[in-house]
């Protein structure tokens, strides 16, 4: 402080005030640690039961898509059961030929809902336009 | 002489508001940023792990499931038997006529209590439903 005093009028200061960007982020690393894991946070959509319904009557058998849950390993595609894991071998040639990409998605109350968000979420990434529930 | 001591001296009276400015723009901007995401509740939720995500809607009504059986609509916490009337009166506020409604459950809640809660919430009047996911960036399981 004294030094600075000291210092002659005419001299540049030439030290880079960091303060403001120290404080800066701070907050910003904070703010992020808070905010990470609800920014990861995302949604499927579902048809409700109604449309879902409706829709899925108008399409032409053919043209749809059903998948049950029968229990947490195994899935029925259309009339075809299959293991879980081989979902997506059954699903995707299916999925290319229906014009409409719908999907009617049933599922057993025992499966947990973490098996049903991952089978929506393969329909999906195979192409599924739209999920319809039903049995709600 | 005396006049280059006084200027010498002489003390700095103003206040450095660089710094608190700076400061209070960035918590602004993650405010707004941010603002919709802090309308869920507290409840401890592992919510299941998906790779697609869709377009989402700034504003949704949330229903929080947690593995304990513990409800919440948006962020207040509701018994089980008053979801459907509680959730009727968060779609009957102003400009949520249409809005989405998130069920956000946990990844182990059976699904036939996830069925339940679409049933209510079609109940409630409800229109759009989603349930939400964590997005996962590992490889296709």
């Amino acid at each position: 402080m004294r030094g600075r005093q000291r210092r002659s009028i005419g001299e540049l200061i030439h030290e880079v005030n960091m303060t403001p960007l120290i404080d800066v982020s701070l907050v910003l690393v904070v703010i992020l640690f808070v905010a990470t894991p609800l920014a990861f946070q995302s949604s499927i959509a579902l048809s409700t039961a109604a449309s879902g319904s409706r829709a899925a009557a108008k399409a032409a058998s053919p043209d749809r898509v059903e998948i049950e849950l029968i229990s947490e390993g195994t899935v029925r595609v259309d009339h075809e059961v299959v293991p879980r894991q081989d979902l997506d071998r059954t699903l995707r040639p299916k999925l290319d030929q229906s014009a409409s990409h719908l999907v009617v998605v049933r599922c057993a109350d025992g499966v947990s809902h973490g098996t049903f968000v991952n089978v929506i979420d393969r329909a999906r990434a195979l192409g599924a336009f739209r999920i319809a529930v039903v049995g709600h | 002489m005396r006049r280059r001591a006084s200027r010498d001296n002489h003390l700095i009276t103003k206040v450095n508001v660089v710094p608190i400015i700076d400061v209070s723009l960035v918590l602004v901007t993650i405010l707004l940023v941010t603002a919709p995401m802090l309308s869920i509740a507290d409840l401890p939720v592992d919510l299941p792990k998906a790779h697609t995500r869709e377009a989402e809607d700034q504003r949704n009504v949330s229903i929080t499931r947690a593995i304990d059986g513990e409800v919440a609509v948006d962020r207040e916490r509701v018994p089980r038997e008053r979801l459907v009337e509680t959730l009727r009166a968060a779609l009957a506020r102003p400009g949520n006529a249409g809005v989405l409604v998130v069920i956000r459950a946990d990844a182990g809640v059976p699904y036939g209590e996830i069925r339940s809660l679409l049933g209510d919430a079609r109940a409630a009047g409800a229109r759009r439903l989603a349930v939400a996911t964590r997005q996962n960036m590992g490889a296709n399981p």
